[in-house]
């Protein structure tokens, strides 16, 4: 199998977490339904549901109550911009979000706006960064949410959310809505000291299950003043999760998800300075081929994201190349037979060509110098070739 | 993106091959087309004597499937009489090639760099 280098999209399960997912699926008594409260084997259940939900409290600094399970970051994040929009539809209409933010909140910001709803897109600067000012100078007397990702999946950089956070507690009206799925065991994460009302969290970020995932609701509202934040919800039948999201909750998924944030929390700082001394390998083998470009701000970024753009090559043989020794992500969505090109890169500056030619490369716990060593070998002996095909090998 | 067993042949070893590069000469036609800022650019350079292709290389700054094509007609043109046409169809490309309905622009692409090298040299009655 190629080296892996694609964690930002999505990490192995930990072993040890897949191991109690399958007990808890094996095992007699823990099968039960966690809402049934008529018979043991529902408290059984019940009870592994609210212990997984303490560690995830736990990871991001919130408490219990306020953990919502998801089946992940995409329908938190709905139930978030949908929730608030359709709740406070009478204080006004009015989001403020980010050319740069994932498909998971830019989309549903679009059905907004179809029904009616008005969103301002912020633009970065040229390293990917947005100036809290820009948020201030958005916010209007109707705007009721601010939805902003605290580390870019795409190029890594890391925003200023709480300084985003006193805005809005200041206008008072906006509630923040923070995608954090690319936060968990990268970089710090503390709920309530970043001044948001809604986290979406991802398990198979951080070495969990995928199929899972919760959206953090701030109880702490009246301590600012404004009240709590409140959600309509968008699915019934069965009143689970504080009626927010009915439906029988997957123990399985959910105890994975709680022992994956849990041992992410152990994550030691020198495994951090580990996975960011890989980081700065990788670039420094790639900066030695010439013609390429960081993407992103290399001082405001998490260790595991690095996203490159290699001039002179075409993107999709680039992708081509690489792919039988390399896993890693180009900058483009393919949703197509033809590959589109970043339109997070293309909100950088980059040009629309540079933008196909770029290469997300993800490192994770498993990554390991000698994984970084071939990465660079092949992108180097690929990138010459291509250079050499295009008549492009000066750049 | 999936590409057949002869794309991936000629993709791969269209720079360790010979045909991918420059040819220089007075007998040395070059043809290209596209565009690199449009994503797909494509060179041919084809010494013809005595009528015949007795060289060909190729420059492509394209995807996969452009660049194998690239490589396989340099490599079936020599040692054929130069014709004022592609030496396979664009249709029969594209079945051998598997490429794409959507990318057939880019096979368009291959002949038209493919005419401006050819129909020079047959012009000039080489």
């Amino acid at each position: 199998m190629p080296v892996y280098l694609d964690h930002a999209s999505t990490t192995p399960v930990d072993a040890r977490v897949a191991a109690r997912m399958a007990e808890v699926l094996r095992s007699e008594s823990e099968f039960g339904n966690p809402s049934s409260m008529s018979h043991d084997y529902g408290d059984v259940a019940g009870a592994l549901v609210e212990a997984a939900r303490g560690q995830v409290a736990a990871a991001v600094g919130a408490v219990p109550a306020e953990v919502v399970w998801t089946s992940g970051a995409t329908e938190a994040d709905n139930l978030a911009i949908f929730g608030v929009a359709q709740y406070y539809r009478e204080r006004g209409r009015h989001i403020v979000t980010a050319r740069t933010e994932h498909k998971a909140v830019l989309d549903p910001c679009r059905e907004l706006e179809r029904r009616g709803w008005q969103v301002s897109y912020l633009v970065p600067d040229q390293e990917g960064l947005l100036d809290p000012q820009q948020v201030a100078a958005a916010l209007r007397p109707d705007t009721v949410l601010v939805s902003l990702m605290q580390v870019n999946n795409e190029i890594g950089v890391v925003q200023n959310i709480a300084s985003v956070g006193a805005l809005c507690a200041e206008h008072g009206g906006a509630w923040l809505h923070v995608d954090a799925a690319q936060s968990v065991g990268k970089c710090p994460v503390h709920f309530p000291s970043l001044g948001v009302d809604l986290m979406s969290l991802s398990a198979h970020k951080a070495y969990g299950p995928k199929g899972v995932g919760a959206l953090i609701v701030a109880e702490r509202g009246e301590a600012r003043g404004r009240g709590r934040v409140q959600l309509a919800a968008l699915q019934f039948g069965g009143g689970q999760e504080r009626a927010l999201r009915a439906g029988t909750l997957a123990t399985h998924q959910v105890v994975g998800m709680g022992l994956a944030f849990e041992l992410a929390m152990r994550i030691s700082s020198v495994e951090t300075v580990r996975v960011a001394q890989l980081q700065h390998r990788l670039w420094q083998g790639l900066a030695a081929l010439g013609g390429v470009q960081r993407n992103g701000s290399a001082a405001r970024t998490v260790p595991h994201i690095l996203n490159v753009s290699f001039e002179g090559v075409e993107g999709e043989s680039l992708l081509a190349a690489v792919r039988p020794h390399v896993a890693v992500s180009t900058g483009s969505a393919c949703t197509s037979a033809l590959a589109e090109p970043s339109y997070v890169l293309r909100a950088l500056g980059r040009s629309e060509r540079l933008s196909e030619s770029s290469l997300r490369f993800g490192l994770g716990r498993t990554t390991t110098e000698a994984d970084i060593d071939a990465a660079v070998a092949v992108l180097t002996r690929e990138v010459h070739r291509l250079r050499k095909i295009a008549g492009t090998a000066a750049a | 993106m999936n590409y057949n067993e002869l794309t991936r042949r000629y993709f791969t070893s269209a720079a360790g091959a010979a045909n991918a590069g420059q040819l220089r000469g007075a007998d040395v036609f070059r043809g290209a087309a596209g565009d690199r800022e449009q994503g797909t650019w494509v060179q041919f350079d084809l010494q013809i004597r005595s009528g015949k292709v007795t060289a060909a290389r190729f420059l492509a700054f394209a995807c996969p499937h452009t660049v194998a094509v690239s490589a396989w007609l340099t490599e079936q043109a020599v040692g054929n009489p130069l014709r004022s046409s592609l030496p396979e169809s664009v249709q029969a490309l594209q079945e051998r090639f598997a490429v794409p309905v959507e990318k057939t622009g880019r096979l368009l692409i291959i002949e038209d760099a493919w005419l401006a090298a050819a129909v020079p040299a047959i012009d000039y009655g080489v």
